[in-house]
């Protein structure tokens, strides 16, 4: 199931509660890539969430309370913190939480990782490692997943047939349990982008 | 200053490996990114030396350092490279004990990191009215956005009520900002911080500190660099050194 199954909060909308203790909460659309990189985060590092998905055509006003950029992801905790930015809300869960480390303890090692993240597309070519960050998959990975995952969805995957290395590492990536417990389903995505192509405010909630 | 030295060009012989016990950063006397480095650097207490790279006419050992050349680039005794002005002061944040910079509680340090991306495009609008107004052209539109920016960061401020970015002390977001207001003055719009008090006090308290001190720029010197880079001479870079 991608993304959290409830319908997304439009204007008009009562703002949702506090955040109850014990859990983190997450401003989300299911079809959102930079969304998916904190889901990612939150699945693989085990961390107890909410969703609260927001209808990105037709913005509920307190939203902009929580990220005056009005974008998702956005992250909420139970003493009313606020966190926005995808790869700040990933950082921050990585460091606020228990569990398996998904950023390199070594700051070398860490700041390749970030440098990876701003060069994107020149490492893609020079990258002799199965993942991004190594030997196994860790937090580079999770962040550039949701894009990959996509261009197999339109069909656009003819753009990795120049790069085998990419395309081992797409199917390495489907093996892992975060990754494939939030696949997209085809369809549903395209059903999405369809609507979402025509400024249609059920785009968000297609498939519900 | 410790990075008063003559810039490396092209034809230079690329320097040896970086002694143990010190860092290196490759830099520019006059840049507001390899400032930022600097400024941790000297913070931070670490024992470093600087590498003056001529930017308009680089040495082509340094595309091994950066594959696009840029500035700064941090270098350690294990040959391993840093670059990305905000990525090498977390390394040097991450890897050096003594003072941490960043704060250690994940939310504080998020905070700052998003304090950072209401920041982007100061350098931008900054450099653009630098070129304008060297070039004679009209820049009304560009000082208005820049003003805008500032108003952004000044609602910070009053919402926090504290002195500084992170708080009532100086910390890394303090840094990360500074080589831009720093330039206000020499690149003719100092009059941009006329409608924000709290960040002109911000910029006093700056001033008041050891770091920001120890770097602070010569005034005539600064607009000696300038004139010459506006006339494309490569000897700008040098401008005020006296060996």
């Amino acid at each position: 199931m991608s993304g959290g199954s409830a319908r997304s909060l439009a204007k008009g909308s009562a703002p949702p509660g506090p955040v109850p203790q014990g859990l983190i909460r997450v401003y989300s659309m299911r079809f959102c890539p930079f969304a998916q990189r904190t889901l990612l985060v939150l699945k693989a590092k085990g961390i107890g969430h909410e969703i609260v998905n927001i209808n990105l055509k037709n913005k509920p006003e307190w939203f902009f309370t929580k990220n005056p950029f009005g974008l998702v992801p956005v992250l909420e905790n139970s003493q009313g913190q606020l966190i926005y930015e995808s790869a700040i809300t990933c950082e921050y869960l990585d460091e606020a939480y228990p569990g398996k480390k998904l950023l390199p303890d070594d700051p070398y090692e860490k700041a390749c990782q970030k440098m990876v993240f701003e060069l994107f597309s020149k490492v893609l070519t020079n990258k002799k490692t199965t993942f991004f960050g190594g030997n196994s998959l860790s937090m580079i990975d999770y962040l550039i997943w949701p894009w990959f995952e996509r261009l197999e969805v339109l069909e656009l995957n003819e753009c990795v047939d120049h790069t085998p290395k990419l395309k081992l590492w797409m199917a390495a990536m489907r093996e892992d349990p975060a990754v494939s417990s939030l696949l997209i389903e085809a369809k549903a995505f395209r059903g999405f982008l369809d609507l979402y192509l025509q400024n249609s405010p059920e785009a968000c909630d297609y498939g519900l | 200053m410790e990075d008063a030295t003559r810039t490396f060009g092209k034809g230079s012989c690329p320097p040896g490996p970086v002694p143990e016990g010190l860092i290196r950063v490759y830099s520019m006397r006059f840049c507001p990114f390899a400032h930022r480095t600097r400024l941790v650097l000297r913070a931070k207490g670490i024992r470093h030396e600087v590498i003056n790279i001529n930017l308009r006419n680089k040495p082509e050992w340094y595309y091994t350092k950066h594959p696009s050349g840029q500035i700064p680039v941090l270098e350690n005794s294990k040959c391993q490279l840093i670059y990305e002005s905000v990525i090498a002061c977390e390394y040097l944040d991450d890897a050096y004990p003594g003072r941490k910079l960043y704060p250690y509680d994940p939310y504080e340090r998020a905070r700052q990191k998003m304090l950072l991306e209401l920041f982007y495009k100061v350098p931008h609008l900054t450099k653009e009215c630098l070129v304008a107004i060297r070039c004679g052209r009209e820049c009304a539109d560009l000082k208005l956005a820049l003003r805008q920016e500032f108003c952004n960061l000044e609602e910070i401020l009053g919402y926090q009520n504290t002195v500084f970015f992170g708080g009532d002390c100086i910390s890394m977001i303090d840094y990360l900002f500074w080589p831009w207001f720093e330039r206000l003055d020499v690149y003719g719009i100092a009059d941009c911080l006329n409608h924000t008090p709290a960040l002109r006090l911000w910029t006093a308290a700056m001033k008041q500190d050891p770091t920001v001190c120890a770097l602070l720029i010569d005034r005539s010197i600064f607009l000696g660099f300038l004139n010459l880079y506006f006339q494309n001479n490569p000897d700008a870079f040098d401008y005020g050194l006296t060996c």
